[in-house]
């Protein structure tokens, strides 16, 4: 394939990324994690306020670099912020997936550059959470940046190679703890790969020349990178030192599953095929078989002439043309294989969870469909191929549609995950109706009496008002007398019902699947309502 | 002292009598009643809802409904009936559902119509003194369908003859009025909506969206009644 085409190529497949990732960012509810960060980074753009959290919230990262765009936007507070704004950031690293797999040009080929590139834009779980604002979608981009320039480094070791690997691994730990399965994947990979590396006639394929110094640049740019994050620019050192002591918290937290304790294989399982009752079925099975042609392909045995060639090779230093054949697939595999073994064992199990290691997939499936198109003599054989690869394509591309514009905040979506019901936008309504018709306003007083799990994402969508109040037991909450607006879930609800007896309208709301929340509004207020829905 | 006995004993008289006779003519209504016997599907979730004792909303006891009595001779009179619905393409399966027999609250027995304000009809194929309906929306999560409305007509088109039986779209999101009766969490033993005895042949069913999502939908909806005289 010339550059010329390639170039065109790609273009249309960052096209095909953006038309998936960005239209219509707003239309799923703040999922409760989302709206949780979202609170976060309003401190900090509000007061400049950021401090590590050691217990919760996973790295600066994502706050941070949701500043420029919030700028962009001329949003300055909180409350003028939207689910468009915040979104953007993970829609635009998740987009900066596909650019980065530039990076892997020589080590895997441009065809398989391009088929990875389609896969990536158009697989339903790499959408779904490009649109998403956790942190991810970011975490990917600094894994694949980390790949990339670790495979640029020992391609052509050089200073600015060693740092731009250094920056990413900084980047990754700054964006999320699980960073250290990444990098203990990566080492292995790379342990795997030396040993497993090809035979020639003359012995083994010569390792990269990597200088000590250039491992030295690596890490003092991650330690930098990572410590200008955690110390909130200087501000608080301590945060550094935060992030090594959350390490506790996470492995409990990652021993202990809790309610997210799913099976071994759930991951694999949720990607082959979902199904829920008489929802629609959902399945990623073709990138997880071309990943295994991809994988296998890695391990062939290259005829009698390649060997020769190779044999001539073997004699001169580590080079592109040898290790585009040999080097990158086999570590691309270990790694892959390491990282989703991890993954999968650590009984913590989130769908968003599975990215990090699915990038992985992804890269072994272009491979693998670059490989198929390689070996196919016939042209006849290649049409069909073609056509059945984006029947393939197509697929994938439909279900991402349907997992982000109809089924987007439904239990039947397998990447939907204890989502905030649909239903809670009308509760977010009712309140705003409510407001413009109270003499104070967003001033009104709203009190909030809910369990720890049932408060989110009430902040989010209460953020314009300045006098909302949160417990989490009525007897704390102080009297109701005169209140507008009280929410309540089920079990407050159960005892504030009779105290509130007939001077409050009630209505339910979903939260979330199997949760209801109750809204109380003052009786006189709620006449006054109905009364205007008239006029 | 003998004027007041004779008033005692007359208005003891008066107050037996009239009891005796309430008593006698209850039981001579009551002998032209039965219970309404039901099929109810097996619970779905686990767990009783939260009882909320408010005005407005359903108390939800987590015991077993009460006896419901109809006349003698009362008959599902809409089992396999035709039934149109708003939405001409539902999302999942199709309107004859509703009036399929089948109740289960697992996947693939109930029918999805879109989101917004929906309605399904069903037409009894001939006019009946309507004892009992009954509607299962969704049963297998704890959710609330709103603005939850059914009518009655002998009109097709419900342009005429419209009688409203239920109704808890309080705040008149759906434009046919106010309603009074309470909001309800959805449980395996259905809705129970008394039409006291109105004479119809067309039952229509609106509600608009649940707190779970904004479609709609319908497990089953079962009509009781006696072919009108």
């Amino acid at each position: 394939m010339n550059k010329t085409a390639f170039r065109g190529l790609f273009l249309l497949v960052l096209a095909g990324t953006l038309l998936l990732r960005l239209p219509r960012l707003g239309l799923r509810p703040m999922h409760h994690d989302e709206a949780n960060q979202a609170v976060k980074f309003g401190t900090l753009l509000e007061k400049g306020e950021y401090r590590y959290d050691k217990t919760e919230h996973h790295g600066p990262s994502l706050y941070y670099l949701t500043l420029p765009v919030a700028w962009a936007f001329s949003k300055q507070t909180l409350a003028s912020l939207d689910e468009t704004t915040l979104r953007l950031v993970p829609a635009i690293f998740g987009a900066g997936i596909i650019l980065l797999l530039l990076f892997f040009g020589d080590g895997m080929g441009r065809p398989a550059v391009l088929f990875s590139g389609l896969l990536a834009a158009l697989s339903p779980a790499m959408t779904y959470f490009s649109r998403f604002y956790i942190q991810e979608t970011l975490f990917v981009f600094f894994i694949v940046g980390f790949l990339g320039s670790l495979w640029r480094l020992a391609e052509h070791p050089s200073t600015g190679r060693a740092l731009a690997s250094g920056f990413f691994a900084g980047m990754m730990y700054a964006t999320k703890e699980t960073s250290i399965i990444i990098f203990a994947a990566v080492g292995g990979a790379i342990v795997l790969t030396i040993i497993f590396r090809k035979k020639t006639i003359s012995g083994r394929l010569p390792l990269p020349k990597i200088r000590m110094i250039h491992i030295l640049w690596g890490l003092a740019a991650a330690a930098v990178t990572a410590f200008i994050f955690f110390s909130s620019f200087f501000k608080n050192p301590k945060g550094i030192l935060d992030s090594m002591i959350a390490f506790k918290g996470y492995f409990e937290k990652g021993g202990s599953a809790g309610f997210h304790a799913p099976p071994l294989l759930y991951y694999l399982t949720l990607l082959a095929y979902s199904k829920s009752g008489a929802g629609p079925a959902w399945s990623e099975a073709l990138i997880l078989g071309l990943a295994i042609v991809g994988g296998a392909a890695a391990f062939q045995k290259k005829d009698r002439r390649l060997l020769k060639a190779n044999a001539g090779r073997a004699e001169k230093p580590f080079s592109s043309a040898t290790s585009a054949e040999n080097f990158f697939p086999k570590f691309i595999f270990f790694f892959t294989v390491l990282a989703t073994a991890a993954f999968s064992i650590i009984p913590y199990k989130t769908p968003w969870n599975l990215l990090p290691f699915y990038i992985g997939i992804i890269l072994l499936a272009g491979m693998g469909a670059a490989f198929i198109f390689q070996s196919l003599r016939k042209d006849y054989l290649k049409v069909i191929a073609g056509l059945l690869l984006a029947a393939g394509l197509f697929h994938l591309g439909w279900q991402s549609c349907r997992a982000n514009f109809q089924f987007y905040a439904d239990r039947r979506n397998p990447y939907a995950y204890a989502e905030t019901s649909p239903d809670f936008l009308q509760l977010a309504k009712r309140i705003d109706r409510l407001a413009a018709l109270h003499p104070e306003g967003r001033h009104m007083l709203i009190k909030v009496v809910c369990g720890l799990h049932q408060t989110w994402p009430l902040p989010w969508y209460l953020r314009s008002f300045d006098r909302v109040g949160y417990w989490q037991d009525w007897p704390t909450a102080g009297g109701f007398e005169r209140v507008p607006l009280i929410i309540a879930d089920e079990d407050q609800a159960e005892n504030l019902g009779p105290l509130l007896q007939d001077k409050y309208q009630a209505e339910y709301y979903g939260l979330r699947p199997d949760v209801l929340l109750v809204l109380f509004i003052d009786r006189g207020f709620w006449e006054k309502y109905l009364l205007d829905g008239k006029k | 002292m003998k004027k007041e006995s004779i008033i005692f004993a007359f208005a003891i008289i008066c107050i037996l009598g009239s009891a005796t006779s309430t008593y006698l003519l209850s039981q001579s209504q009551d002998s032209n009643k039965e219970e309404l016997k039901l099929q109810l599907p097996k619970p779905m979730f686990i767990g009783t809802p939260r009882n909320i004792k408010t005005p407005n909303l359903e108390i939800v006891t987590g015991k077993p409904r009460g006896p419901f009595f109809v006349p003698k001779g009362t008959k599902l009179v809409s089992l396999r009936r035709a039934v149109t619905a708003s939405d001409r393409q539902p999302v999942i399966g199709e309107a004859g559902f509703v009036t399929d027999g089948e109740k289960s609250g697992e996947d693939g027995y109930f029918v999805e119509l879109g989101p917004g304000v929906q309605w399904v009809k069903i037409d009894l194929q001939g006019e009946y003194d309507l004892s009992a309906i009954l509607v299962w929306h969704y049963h297998a999560q704890a959710r609330v369908y709103r603005d939850v409305i059914v009518q009655v007509s002998d009109d097709k088109d419900f342009i005429k003859g419209v009688t409203t039986i239920f109704n808890n779209d309080h705040d008149n999101t759906s434009g046919l009025g106010i309603g009074k009766d309470k909001e309800y969490i959805e449980t395996n033993e259905g809705r129970l909506v008394d039409p006291r005895g109105i004479k119809a042949r067309y039952v229509r069913l609106y509600s608009n969206g649940n707190t779970s999502n904004d479609m709609n939908h319908y497990v089953e909806v079962e009509v009781y009644g006696t072919p009108a005289i």
